[in-house]
């Protein structure tokens, strides 16, 4: 498991404006798309830039920072199963409207998120989600095997703990907190935050001390 | 598709190309504008039938966006085809 720094949302096609090789019909129908609708006036092309900026920059690194806050703060926490949303702004965190639902791993029960609609996702805490997460894979067997799915992450539920899957949509986003690892007693948020993975917040792995 | 039977989970991340990064940004910025809602893209999506799984993730958006985008009249189907002969003049 990468660290949350370098995990996510890697651009492997470098900082350039176009990808190598020749345009698919699609990127092209994307882009003339773009390009009318800012000529109409609809959008701007700042608009664009700042949130695909965002999308690296920020979002990805919202949720660890939350988890983070929680494991370190029992009331913060509290106020974050109570209300996902309302907690994150006073955070400081701009959560788009959506309803966020926050499920807490207990030593009797693993949480585990899915969008199977599409890809509903907590954009707002976790940027954009992980190739898999929008498999037809994962959306079909996540619901119906969810144990061997985690298997498959590396992650193994004893059988003694209950394993609940939370089916997302396009106005409930869910996030996972985690059980704090033993080993961390007396970190700071941000060495907390640097070990709270994406990974981890979905709920298809484990949160790890080192 | 949920509870249907699958096969392996690639639990790779493989990222994103530029272009999608781009394409969801736009999706991104007209829905939080309320130029589009999420749920008439994902009916656009569904109606795709047996090609919703032939076509990539972000293809599938970009179709959606289309059809809701001409529906709702903000450019038309020769505007589109016009505009996409000049994308693809400039970028081939």
């Amino acid at each position: 498991m990468a660290k949350h720094h370098d995990h996510d949302h890697v651009d492997r096609s470098g900082d350039r404006s176009f990808d190598q090789g020749p345009p698919s019909e699609y990127e092209i129908m994307s882009r003339a798309m773009q390009e009318l609708l800012i000529e109409k006036g609809v959008i701007n092309a700042d608009q664009i830039r700042s949130r695909m900026e965002q999308f690296d920059a920020d979002l990805p690194y919202r949720g660890p920072r939350v988890i983070a806050r929680a494991w370190s703060d029992a009331a913060f926490k509290q106020r974050l199963l109570a209300n996902g949303r309302t907690a994150c702004e006073e955070f400081g965190l701009d959560m788009e409207a959506e309803k966020l639902v926050a499920v807490e791993n207990t030593p009797q029960v693993h949480n585990v998120i899915v969008c199977t609609l599409c890809s509903c996702y907590p954009r707002a805490l976790l940027g954009m989600p992980p190739t898999w997460y929008k498999s037809e894979n994962y959306r079909r067997r996540v619901v119906r095997e969810p144990r061997a799915v985690l298997r498959e992450f590396g992650t193994v539920i004893p059988d003694s703990v209950t394993v609940r899957v939370h089916d997302s949509n396009a106005d409930m986003r869910y996030v996972v907190v985690p059980m704090r690892p033993a080993g961390t007693e007396g970190w700071s948020e941000d060495k907390l935050a640097g070990i709270i993975t994406r990974d981890a917040l979905v709920g298809v792995t484990l949160p790890r001390a080192s | 598709m949920g509870g249907e039977p699958g096969g392996p989970i690639d639990t790779a991340d493989h990222g994103m190309k530029f272009w999608e990064k781009q394409a969801n940004a736009l999706r991104n910025t007209l829905t939080r504008r309320k130029v589009v809602r999420l749920d008439e893209l994902r009916r656009a999506a569904e109606d795709l039938g047996d090609n919703y799984l032939k076509l990539e993730y972000f293809e599938r958006t970009t179709h959606a966006l289309r059809v809701v985008l001409l529906e709702r009249g903000f450019f038309t189907e020769a505007e589109l085809t016009a505009k996409m002969a000049e994308v693809r003049k400039r970028h081939g």
